[in-house]
């Protein structure tokens, strides 16, 4: 028996969907992240919630517990105060970490435990068939927006996860994407190293309950950012590019703010010390 | 000369009605009595009504009588609201601070003192009129004034008297042309010195005595003192402590301790229990062990949150969605609030189980005056079966074996790395959606609690175990059946048990029922919990009776004396 895997992953196959992004989280986790840290498996913690991407540690070969909906954060924070020299993970979707789960996150954020949180977000609740999510993005899809105009207009009926990250002053805090498995690797890691509360927040494909063009879209627009170089800025915006920097945590709510089908950010918006 | 002694106090917020009440029982205690002081308050925070009702016994630590043998009375008007719980007698001896409305009847025996003026005369300040009237009580006791003198110079928790020895010095020599001698206190047997101790405070001990490091909670009247406790003992990097979000949170946090290896546990009441319902299954599905204490309140909803009510074990033995397992424990007094803790974290180490802790407040924030040796008792502890032998090479988190507990490996052990879930899983932690594994995985949950029925011990039993005529009750309820029944003189003629184990039921408590004919279950719910429950689990005598009532005012032992009269005729 050996204390460290080569591989991460077990040998169990993924419930998920052909072309699920999840699987880019998947390899992320256990073919960049956890080898190049080098902490040994058992060692390492992943705590889920309920919802496809929560699936998740049944596949990594690290200790993992796919608890229920909503509760992965305070279920990972007392497992680092109890055992603090494990390194803890937090996984869940939008729907875990932003609905049913989000009066649990400003409350990590503040007490600053050393645990990495990534929100698989794909805007949709998958595992239950399509149902909206709290960043589903209908209205800027052109679609009819879906209160009623005698109640009132929804002025932004989405949650944005990472301003509200920022807003609480997490003190890490990421975007990456699903696709782009080095990048979203080495968001992780840098997640993990971070001292302190991290947030990660995954562009994730749904390709059964999206309709193709969303994930085409944000792909398309996608930019990295940099340390030190100009910051591309959606067209509409009325802005001077600035050279990005992750100290700050003002540009890093501008970056937050970008909607995420003009210009999404990835990369690290903000690391506190 | 009086073997014991109840004494009420009621007055507004700011009268000093707690504090008179435990400087007093410190006081008794230092000298060798006895006592337990059940308090009473309103729902407001600060400048309500307060009441306690100190009963102080020269033997054992008796409840507090029916009705008052001396009445301090600061503001009538807050003891209005507490009428019920503090009767007077035609001998009552009541000593008040202003003139009484019309509704109230004096005794005889009355006498209106100026506290506040005699306070204000002897230490420039009114506020000290609570310790006026201690001094007044310690003399019509006759507590000897030289052991008093000791007690505050050495006693930690009474050198506010320090600073107020004037006025207490001042209560001492009023009514002096008075003697109480029927007041007097008779000497305790052994003056040995009682240790004050509530339930809430008794669980907190016995966490740690357990080996509990890992507290999480959330701040709930009448558990709140819990939390506070831990915080205490935890703080310093000495455990894991966290004030949670909220009760999904604590019991979610315990759990996500327990994964570890901590023996981690939360205390709530009512409210915060019913959010803990998910974390329950889930604890009891993935066998996670995981201790919650429910210091029962009256509800249902936010109900009244300051009184006791035995209403939350539907709750304990059936909350929740599917079939979850789970061992329902209620002590009914501090010394089983203090043993049964430690059982119950044993108990959720060793089977890997949810153990639901049944207090209630009025256990939980009566100080009780008793002898100490149950605190320096030996317990034995125990701890998680861990892997080894072949498990090392091929370990299953959920291996099936012959007494349906498999060893449990925790995060941070190496080479033993597994996965586990809420769903329905294999001997591996594995998601498993067949029948076949959901059936055998139930049936090794349900059977691994199955020795627990064999714990006599967790069974008290009081007079005769084969007499006809019995009553079973639980909880904080059994004190005041037992002392009903005693001081009724039938202890011969009755036999009561209580089960400190209610979930899995013992079977003693089916023997017992098994050789009575006339049963009585006596517990504080409006329907009948614990009679229900039983029930469901055995053939009851046809001439079952039942006595319950909703929370809101403590048992009397004259509303019981009719119940129990009744099954012994």
């Amino acid at each position: 028996m050996t204390t460290e895997s080569a591989t991460f992953r077990t040998n169990l196959k993924p419930v998920w969907c052909a072309g699920c992004g999840d699987f880019g989280l998947l390899a992320a986790l256990t073919r960049r992240a956890l080898p190049n840290l080098g902490i040994p498996n058992y060692k390492t913690l992943i705590v889920s919630g309920i919802g496809c991407s929560s699936r998740i540690p049944a596949y990594v070969d690290t200790y993992g517990f796919n608890s229920i909906h909503g509760r992965a954060v305070p279920i990972a924070q007392g497992a680092k105060l109890a055992k603090p020299e494990l390194t803890v993970i937090a996984i869940g979707g939008d729907g875990d970490f932003f609905s049913i789960g989000v009066g649990h996150l400003p409350h990590a954020v503040r007490r600053n435990l050393d645990i990495t949180c990534i929100m698989v977000n794909n805007f949709v609740y998958g595992l239950t068939k399509g149902q909206d999510s709290p960043t589903t993005l209908r209205p800027e899809l052109g679609e009819k927006q879906f209160v009623s105009p005698e109640f009132y207009t929804p002025i932004n009926p989405i949650l944005n996860m990472t301003t509200y990250g920022i807003s609480t002053r997490a003190s890490f805090i990421a975007q990456g994407i699903a696709t782009d498995v080095p990048h979203l690797g080495w968001l992780i890691e840098e997640g993990i190293r971070h001292k302190g509360f991290s947030f990660i927040n995954v562009l994730t494909p749904c390709v059964t309950y999206n309709p193709p063009e969303l994930f085409n879209t944000i792909k398309e627009k996608a930019s990295y950012l940099k340390d030190g170089e100009l910051v591309e800025l959606p067209a509409s915006s009325m802005e001077k590019p600035w050279p990005h920097d992750p100290s700050n945590i003002s540009l890093a709510l501008k970056l937050a703010q970008s909607p995420v089908l003009g210009k999404p950010h990835l990369g690290i918006f903000f690391q506190g010390k | 000369m009086r073997r014991s002694l109840t004494i009420g106090v009621a007055g507004a917020g700011g009268d000093g009605v707690v504090v008179l009440g435990t400087l007093l029982q410190q006081l008794a205690a230092s000298q060798g009595y006895f006592s337990q002081m059940p308090k009473f308050y309103g729902a407001q925070i600060r400048g309500g009504g307060s009441a306690v009702k100190l009963s102080l016994d020269a033997e054992g630590s008796s409840l507090p009588k029916d009705s008052l043998d001396i009445l301090i009375c600061f503001d009538w008007g807050k003891y209005l609201e507490f009428q019920k719980e503090l009767p007077l007698r035609s001998d009552t001896l009541v000593l008040y601070e202003n003139i009484p409305p019309r509704e109230i009847d004096l005794p005889e025996k009355s006498f209106k003192i100026d506290f506040s003026g005699i306070s204000q005369e002897a230490t420039g300040a009114a506020r000290s009129k609570n310790i006026v009237a201690l001094g007044l009580l310690d003399r019509i006791l006759a507590l000897s004034e030289d052991r008093v003198k000791a007690a505050i110079d050495k006693n930690k928790e009474l050198k506010l008297l320090k600073k107020t020895l004037p006025a207490l010095e001042a209560g001492g020599h009023l009514l002096t042309e008075l003697s109480f001698s029927e007041l007097k206190l008779s000497p305790v047997h052994a003056a040995l010195p009682k240790v004050i101790i509530d339930g809430n405070s008794a669980i907190a001990k016995a966490a740690i005595r357990a080996g509990s490091r890992a507290f999480f909670g959330y701040p709930i009247t009448p558990a709140s003192e819990i939390m506070d406790a831990m915080q205490e003992e935890l703080s310093h990097g000495r455990g894991a402590f966290l004030q949670a979000e909220d009760e999904i949170a604590s019991a979610s946090l315990a759990i996500g301790a327990s994964l570890t290896g901590a023996k981690s546990f939360t205390s709530t009441s009512g409210p915060g229990f019913a959010l803990m319902t998910e974390s329950m299954v889930l604890a009891s599905s993935s066998e996670i062990p995981l201790v919650i204490v429910d210091v029962q309140r009256c509800g249902p909803s936010t109900g009244i949150p300051s009184k006791s009510e035995q209403s939350d074990l539907n709750h304990a033995i059936y909350g929740g969605h599917g079939d979850a397992p789970r061992v329902v424990m209620a002590p009914y007094d501090v010394e089983g609030c203090y043993r049964l803790l430690i059982e119950s974290v044993n108990i959720a180490q060793y089977f890997q189980a949810l153990v639901i802790f049944l207090s209630d407040q009025w256990l939980g924030q009566t100080p009780v005056a008793t002898n100490d040796d149950f605190l320096k008792k030996d317990y034995s502890i125990k701890e998680l079966k861990r892997p080894a032998g072949t498990d090392l090479e091929d370990y299953r988190r959920y291996r099936l074996t012959d007494d349906s507990i498999s060893p449990m490996a925790v995060v941070g052990d190496p080479g033993l790395v597994y996965q586990t879930t809420g769903l329905s899983h294999n001997e591996k932690g594995r998601p498993a959606f067949d029948f076949e594994t959901n059936q055998r995985m139930h049936e090794k949950r349900w059977q691994k609690l199955v020795p627990l029925c064999q714990r006599d011990d967790l069974v008290k039993v009081f007079g005769e175990e084969e007499s006809s005529r019995g009553i079973i009750t639980w909880g904080s309820s059994a004190q005041v059946v037992l002392d009903t029944i005693n001081e009724l003189g039938l202890e011969d003629k009755v036999k009561v048990c209580v089960p400190e184990l209610i979930c899995p039921l013992p079977e003693r408590v089916e023997r017992f029922i098994r050789a009575t004919k006339k049963l009585l279950v006596i517990e504080m719910n409006y329907s009948g919990q614990l009679y229900h429950y039983l029930r469901s689990q055995i053939d009851l005598p046809r001439k079952t009776k039942t006595y319950n009532r909703a929370g809101g005012r403590p048992f009397s032992r004259k509303e019981l004396t009719e119940p129990i009269m009744e099954i012994v005729r």
